[in-house]
């Protein structure tokens, strides 16, 4: 500020808006609302055995990646990570890098709502926290990853790997400031056999999605089938798994999960057609046709593709 | 130009047979499978025109509706006709709402400028289109 010659703002103007920009953020809402149900957790959770990795330079995104990553039992170093989420230029990372460098290490990040109470959930069930903090002030940002590994509600304190601390401890007020102004940015990095605890049914299925793309078939039929365990009725679990498995040449057991999809939703025509596909490619003609038919006559969206589907099934089947 | 039509020929010709040989060697209809994709966003989008559907219902919501002179059947189907982009960019809409503050408020406020820029056919989002409609 006193480096910039045009800006000569009347000292008491400027303390005021100083003033008031503090009073802004002094509310601690979730601190306060996460204190009065400390009952809930009593005792205080640490996960000691989370590794660490302290930083270097500027790169908090690597080591932080590398300290969930190998938190879920893989191991890797962050010199391997750094190529893939830190941008020299930016002398930083950015949150869609590290969760496509996670994405590629077979794990399945998932950003968890905006509240203290799913970090300490998480943290309880034993899955270590990455967040994005800003240290600064809004108007000179200095963004920073660590991992919440503990945390102390009786003491109102916050345990993280961070920079060159193994043990870093912050109370959990000043956490919420600097993580608010990180945009309440938090994520779990799982294994496709774990689900978050605090995972909500669609943005799970989206976070196995993007891993889909990355044809990572293997993968999503593991998460999808543990997500079943959870909402065993969900149709997005069933046609995932479907999907995954056709994808990986086993038409036996796909046809298994869509016939299970057909079960739990008897009027999703999308899983009459792709079973009745299923059952084209094992040349068992008679029975695709019934479950194409089906598709059809339920319709809906995508009824274009199920008349396709139909049309191709009778062209063998009427020779 | 003779000569540069005779010497493409077999070029043509190894180009079709190579898109043929192709074509013929994917599975039988592989694309009639309906992707995972297209099944959860269908889900989302019903999740959150249940949402809407919820918010409109409320008591609160219809009287205060009806006091400014708007019938709520009117809103119900203007909101059953939104397609699946629509209903989500009508739901963030929602999400982004003052916590705490008067909620009734604005959920009214979004209700009736659906609307009434639907009447003017000011913008993109409230379009008369119908659910499904090949928009997409």
């Amino acid at each position: 500020m006193r480096g910039d010659r045009n800006a000569r703002p009347e000292p008491g103007v400027f303390f005021l808006v100083l003033l008031l920009a503090t009073l802004a953020g002094c509310a601690t809402p979730q601190t306060d609302r996460l204190i009065e149900s400390a009952a809930a957790f009593p005792q205080p959770v640490e996960l000691t055995a989370v590794p660490f990795f302290p930083q270097e330079a500027y790169q908090c995104g690597p080591a932080a990646l590398a300290t969930v990553l190998n938190g879920s039992g893989l191991n890797v170093a962050p010199e391997t990570l750094a190529p893939q989420v830190y941008l020299p230029e930016r002398q930083g990372s950015l949150q869609f890098e590290l969760l496509a460098a996670a994405r590629r290490h077979g794990r399945v990040p998932y950003v968890l709502r905006p509240q203290l109470e799913a970090i300490t959930t998480e943290v309880a069930s034993g899955h270590p926290v990455l967040v994005l903090q800003n240290l600064s002030l809004a108007i000179s940002p200095q963004w920073h990853y660590a991992v919440v590994v503990g945390f102390d509600l009786t003491h109102a304190e916050m345990m993280l790997r961070s920079g060159h601390e193994r043990r870093h401890i912050t109370p959990l007020r000043t956490f919420e400031h600097t993580w608010r102004r990180g945009d309440y940015w938090a994520i779990v990095v799982l294994p496709p056999d774990e689900l978050p605890q605090t995972a909500e049914e669609l943005p799970y299925l989206q976070s196995v999605l993007a891993l889909e793309k990355l044809k990572r078939w293997q993968d999503t039929a593991i998460a999808y089938s543990k997500a079943l365990t959870r909402w065993p009725k969900s149709l997005g679990a069933h046609m995932g798994l479907g999907n995954s498995r056709y994808a990986l040449g086993d038409l036996r057991a796909a046809e298994a999960a869509f016939r299970a999809a057909t079960r739990a939703h008897p009027n999703a025509a999308v899983a009459f057609n792709n079973l009745a596909q299923v059952l084209a490619d094992q040349k068992r003609w008679r029975e695709a046709e019934q479950m194409a038919r089906k598709a059809v006559e339920i319709g809906g969206d995508n009824a274009d593709v199920f008349r396709q589907t139909l049309a191709r099934i009778e062209a063998r089947t009427k020779n | 130009m003779d000569t540069f039509r005779r010497m493409t020929k077999p070029v043509s010709y190894a180009v079709a047979a190579g898109m043929l040989a192709l074509s013929l060697h994917l599975p039988v209809a592989n694309a009639a499978m309906v992707g995972t994709e297209a099944v959860v966003h269908a889900a989302q989008a019903q999740q959150q025109r249940s949402r809407i559907h919820e918010a409109l219902n409320r008591e609160e919501v219809k009287a205060k509706l009806a006091s400014l002179g708007v019938d709520p059947a009117q809103v119900q189907a203007r909101v059953d006709a939104l397609t699946d982009d629509e209903t989500q960019r009508l739901a963030k809409q929602m999400d982004e709402m003052p916590a705490g503050g008067d909620i009734v408020g604005a959920l009214v406020l979004i209700f009736v400028i659906l609307l009434i820029t639907d009447l003017m056919g000011l913008t993109e989002v409230f379009s008369f289109t119908k659910k499904g409609s090949a928009r997409r």
